[in-house]
């Protein structure tokens, strides 16, 4: 049981390891690629400065979730991840 | 004119490195008082910033002027690799906890069978790749020194031609080189313990990582609000100025191919996890694992924080400096100097030194821990070097190690000074980092990576990596000449290293990193698919793979070790290597969570364990190669080898209770016990099972003989020399056979170098016992015996199951006992109850067997005894002048003695009769004559004494306390008692009895009885009595004195609604018939 559940966190991570990779790389970026700026900074350049902090804050999210899981049941917690 | 001295800038330098070692020593300090400042998440998350050296303090800046956004994957891949660390960067921490792991080395020595070619394999790959990473960081010291104390008009005009004229009059780089050095001696090698944490080092990291991070953001906002107004001002101005160079902004370009932007995503991602420094602060330095869970979003943000400005720097630089690139790398510096903030500038410095400070100190250490380990260490053992105390000349080579790390940076730096190689050092040691990715990660997950697929493939990575990228950087830095890389390797075109096997196209990193992985992998996937691993490695690779999975108590260990080396040389081995203090206090630990018997010895199959815990132990200081080279030198040199368990015993040993075969053993031995009549044969058996499938020398069951209170051999087994296992025991607290009965407990020794009583000690050293115990017999709660095996060739067997089967055993032979002793008893009741109606025919004989018919009287007698055997007595005896003696007596109790007494009183009177006329005077007689014998014995008797004269129709009489006879007076139709003064006899000496005399009619009736008569209870508690018994013998007058017997005893019967007097009883019927 404990074992799936650890499973699900691995394949949540890895899928957002995936996801992460897509999303900084061609040919995702290319659409961010552009002459084009927004409030005088470019658009790519933008897109990193809110895209990387938006990161940071999904694995902070993850990690709270890990540690609220943890604080009780983890894998009562991680049952209701997985469910919603 | 210098803004800032020179002295001032040296001095703030010294100040902070004065600084970091106060940190660091306080740090340790901290650590001893158990007060860890390490035990903090913000410590661990800043000290993984050890990851932004000075080559991305003054780098990233200067790749951002000149590269554009290539500098930023070095970033964000180690915030994508972040994803993963909750299972990957655990998984590596807690397996490294538990292997003793000290570098990433070792790691990966451990994980492929802990083979020591692996280990030197990546140490080598790691001096490669980290040695002219060290110079950059040197030269970064160096050079930012004597940009600092440059007249301050310099950096506006003509920074670049100045450079040529630094003074080399103080070689600051050597100096710098010389306090790094030391600092990573003081707190990573102060003892010789690369598996503990190195406090002080990694807390003076955390805060360089602060500083270095406050500096960056100074500059940042400084330049971004201060210079200008904010991004969109910087970019505004920039583009204005340099609108050809929109391209910085743009990837895809030729400058950052999309492919060089996945390659160094993919190698940053690598690297953050698998630089030797990185591993080193990540794994060997993790003090908790949760600590991962804080970082994982920490380092990220950090890594953000410090590349916020990033852009903006190299922008205002390049709009400062009127676009030239060539002092780009030292934006960061310049332009608080060139307008005029010196004190920024000196924070900067700070933060600059703090980077390749933390770098220098971190990696020289990791690396001189690699080398040492898996370099020297194998060589030492192999030349097979004879010494004492290793542990000291240990600890010396490791710092010497960090001296030359460091120094080969030095003179890497000064030889070879400044040059592609050097500048683009940081992106060559990453990938070479990344070439341990397939081992690592495959090593985690993938059970059938073996040793020669890792070697293989970390070889063909580590070729292919050298070929493609550090071959083209030494000929870009002129070391080489120019035309490998025209024409390839003996003019073979599809060997030219930037365009391997005719791929063109791509840049440096991403060909190098193809290729270089293409082979890496394909020889790792390959060889592990075709190669077998070994058993040891199969388990290695378990322990790694199966890191998270809860193991069950181990039940796989089914080795033993001959010849097994005993604790205290497991410590001296430890000595040897890691110093006697560090391996006193890890035995110490380990014992403390050991069953440890209560002879603190351990038992045959913990010996294995500690075998591994020695190992493990070494492998934290040396490394798991060497460790396993030393364990495995040790053991040989003794001839010691490991071995499977001689079969029934080690599955007793090491499976549970219910192990099949110990309850085979225990089944036999109960079979055994139940089946044999023989308690001899029984014991003999059992003990013979015992020594049989345990292999013991001499097996010894001892009970107590209650009366010497020594415990004698009732059983032996085994050779044993006469002395030895024959002899009795004394029960005392000496002994250890003595203590086991004594205080009913099991005595295990398993390990007799230690003993602890000195009398057994002499015995068994002389009987060349090595382990033995000994177990009472209990029966009830009580010791009745002592179960002893002995062993004279192996040490440790009585494991805490094997003394539970031991004590099972033990109980067995109790029940035996008992029901030996149960027989034993019954045979002898049978044998006495044979014996008491041989005694009491006897007693049967002693009475008359028929009286005499005669014609003046007629009489009659009874006893029932209440038993086989009993006390009372009646008689009748003739005298010669035609005078008949009735006797009758009650000897007290009922059992052998009072037969005895009655015996003896009958055998007085047969025998005096002739000499003694008179009943006063035989009673007397009667009485001293007893007297000593029933006071012996606690005995009385009570004897009513007559004397008929048929003739004259007398009747004389004395009584010694016994009950009255009774006369029916036929013509008065009347009962009357006969009484006399007299004691029972055997109370006094010399008493005189009364004698009376009485004159009988014809038809009288004479009843003399026994107190059973008159005493004969009913359910009421009511005597029968003397008036019922008179009442009776008024209607008995016309019946005959057998008759009269019967009708009295069945009147008795009928009282106590018995049919078995509980007294014995004793009729005598007189009827006088003429």
């Amino acid at each position: 049981m404990k074992e799936t559940k650890e499973n699900s966190v691995r394949e949540a991570w890895i899928l957002c390891l995936i996801l992460g990779l897509v999303m900084i790389n061609f040919p995702f970026i290319h659409i961010f690629n552009t002459d084009q700026m927004i409030l005088g900074i470019p658009v790519l350049i933008l897109y990193f400065l809110i895209g990387w902090p938006a990161s940071i804050a999904v694995i902070w999210l993850f990690v709270r979730n890990l540690e609220a899981g943890s604080a009780d049941s983890p894998d009562e917690h991680m049952d209701n991840d997985s469910s919603r | 004119m210098p803004m800032i001295s020179t002295s001032t800038i040296l001095l703030i330098s010294l100040g902070y490195f004065a600084l970091l070692f106060l940190v660091a020593y306080y740090a340790d300090r901290r650590r001893k008082m158990g007060k860890s400042l390490l035990a903090n998440a913000h410590v661990y998350t800043l000290s993984l910033a050890v990851y932004c050296t000075s080559w991305t303090f003054y780098g990233s800046v200067g790749r951002a002027a000149t590269g554009g956004l290539e500098f930023l994957p070095i970033y964000l891949g180690p915030t994508l690799i972040a994803f993963t660390w909750w299972f990957l960067l655990r998984k590596m921490v807690r397996i490294s906890k538990q292997q003793n792991i000290t570098s990433i080395a070792d790691f990966l020595s451990s994980r492929y069978d802990r083979s020591a070619i692996m280990g030197a394999i990546v140490t080598l790959f790691a001096i490669f790749g980290i040695t002219p990473y060290i110079a950059l960081q040197l030269k970064a010291i160096a050079h930012t020194l004597d940009i600092l104390s440059m007249p301050l008009s310099i950096h506006v005009v003509d920074l670049s031609s100045y450079s040529e004229k630094l003074p080399g009059s103080i070689d600051t780089a050597f100096f710098v080189a010389f306090i790094l050095a030391m600092f990573g001696i003081l707190f990573g090698a102060r003892h010789l313990d690369s598996s503990e944490r190195h406090e002080g080092l990694v807390v003076a990291v955390a805060l360089e990582s602060l500083i270095k991070l406050l500096a960056f953001l100074a500059v940042g906002i400084f330049v971004t609000y201060g210079l200008f107004d904010g991004f969109a001002d910087v970019f505004q101005r920039f583009f204005e100025q340099f609108p050809e160079r929109r391209h910085l902004f743009y990837l895809g370009t030729e400058q950052t191919p999309y492919t060089k932007w996945f390659t160094l995503i993919i190698l940053s991602m690598m690297a953050v996890m698998f630089l030797p420094r990185q591993f080193h602060i990540m794994v060997t330095e993790n003090s908790d694992e949760q600590h991962i869970k804080k970082a994982m979003w920490r380092f990220p943000a950090y890594l953000f924080l410090i590349n916020l400005f990033v852009l903006p720097i190299a922008l205002a630089g390049l709009l400062m400096s009127g676009g030239d690139t060539s002092q780009a790398d030292y934006f960061v510096l310049t332009l608080p100097l060139s307008t005029g903030h010196p004190w920024l500038a000196l924070l900067v410095f700070v933060g600059g030194i703090s980077a390749s400070a933390g770098m220098v100190m971190v990696s020289s250490v990791t690396i001189s821990t690699m080398v040492l380990n898996h370099l020297v260490m194998p060589v030492i053992l192999k030349m097979n070097v004879h010494v004492q105390d290793f542990s000291g000349i240990l600890i010396n080579l490791k710092r010497l190690g960090i001296l030359g790390i460091v120094f080969l940076g030095y003179f890497y730096f000064k030889v070879i000074g400044d040059s592609y190689a050097l500048v683009n050092i940081g992106l060559i040691s990453f990938a070479a980092a990344t070439q341990f990715a397939p081992a690592i990660i495959g090593g985690l997950y993938w059970k059938r990576a073996n040793h020669k697929a890792a070697v293989a493939g970390i070889g063909a990575g580590f070729l292919l990596w050298a070929y493609t990228l550090l071959i083209p950087s030494f000929v870009r830095s002129g070391w080489l000449s120019s035309d490998i890389l025209q024409n390839g390797l003996y003019n073979i075109g599809l060997l030219k290293p930037l365009e391997l096997f005719g791929l063109r196209g791509f840049d440096i990193y991403t060909h190098s990193l193809f290729w270089s992985m293409l082979f890496n992998l394909a020889a790792f996937l390959t060889v592990s698919f075709f190669v077998k691993q070994s058993e040891s490695e199969a388990v290695q690779a378990e322990k790694f793979i199966d890191v998270f999975i809860e193991t069950k108590d181990q039940p796989s260990q089914l080795k033993r070790i001959s010849k097994a080396p005993t604790v205290m040389e497991f410590v001296e081995l430890m000595s040897k290597f890691i110093g006697e203090k560090q391996a006193k206090s890890a035995i110490s630990d380990y014992l403390k969570d050991q069953e440890v018997d209560s002879r603190g010895s351990l038992s045959d199959h913990e010996i294995p364990h500690l075998k591994n815990f020695t190992e493990r132990t070494l492998a934290g200081h040396v490394g798991a190669a060497p460790a396993r080279i030393i364990l495995d030198n040790y053991l040989a040199a003794r001839g010691s080898k490991m071995e499977d368990v001689f079969d029934i015993f080690g599955t007793v040993t090491i499976s549970h209770a219910s192990s099949r075969e110990q309850l085979s053993v225990l089944y036999d031995a109960a079979q055994i016990a139940s089946k044999s009549t023989d308690f001899q044969k029984t014991l003999d058996s059992i003990l013979e099972l015992l020594a049989q499938q345990f292999k013991f020398d001499l097996c010894v069951i001892r009970f107590l003989e209650p009366e010497s209170m020594t415990l004698i051999v009732k059983s032996l087994v085994g050779q044993s020399s006469e002395r030895f296992g024959q002899s009795e025991r004394n029960l005392n607290m000496e002994t250890y056979i003595g203590q086991a009965f004594l205080s009913n407990v099991t005595m295990v020794v398993n390990d007799t170098e230690y003993l602890d009583k000195p009398a057994s000690a002499k015995i068994i050293k002389r009987e060349e016992i090595t382990c033995f115990a000994h177990t009472p017999i209990v029966l009830e709660g009580e010791p009745v015996g002592v179960l002893s095996a002995f062993s004279k060739t192996v040490r440790g067997i009585f494991t805490q199951e094997f003394v539970a089967l031991f004590e099972n055993l033990a109980g067995q032979i109790g029940i035996a006992w008992r029901n030996h002793q149960q027989l034993q008893e019954l045979l002898l009741v049978r044998d006495q109850e044979r014996e008491m109606e041989i005694a009491k025919e006897i007693q049967r004989g002693l009475l008359p067997s028929s009286l005499p018919i005669l014609d003046t009287i007629s009489l009659a007698g009874l006893c029932v005894p209440a038993h086989q055997v009993g006390g009372d007595y009646y008689d009748f005896i003739s005298r010669e002048n035609a005078t008949y003696d009735l006797v009758i007596a009650d000897v007290s109790g009922h059992n052998i003695g009072s037969a005895l007494i009655m015996a003896e009183a009958r055998t007085f009177i047969h025998a005096r009769i002739h000499n003694i006329k008179q009943p006063a005077e035989m009673l007397q007689e009667l009485n001293s004559y007893f007297l000593k014998d029933l006071d012996r014995s606690e005995l009385f008797v009570t004897m009513f004494y007559l004397q008929y004269n048929p003739e004259n129709h007398q009747l004389i009489y004395g009584n010694a306390g016994h009950s009255n006879p009774l006369i029916w007076k036929h013509n008065k139709k009347q009962v009357e008692r006969l009484d006399a003064e007299g004691l029972i006899f055997g109370i006094k000496n010399n008493i005189s009895f009364e004698q009376k005399s009485t004159t009988l009619e014809v038809g009288d009736l004479l009843l003399l009885y026994t107190d059973g008569i008159i005493e004969a209870e009913n359910n009421a508690k009511d005597f029968f009595g003397t008036e019922r018994l008179e009442k009776l013998l008024q209607e008995c007058d016309t019946l005959e004195p057998m008759e009269i017997i019967d009708q009295i005893l069945s009147q008795v019967r009928i009282f106590t609604g018995m049919r078995h007097f509980i007294d014995d009883i004793t009729l005598v019927v007189m009827k006088i018939l003429k």
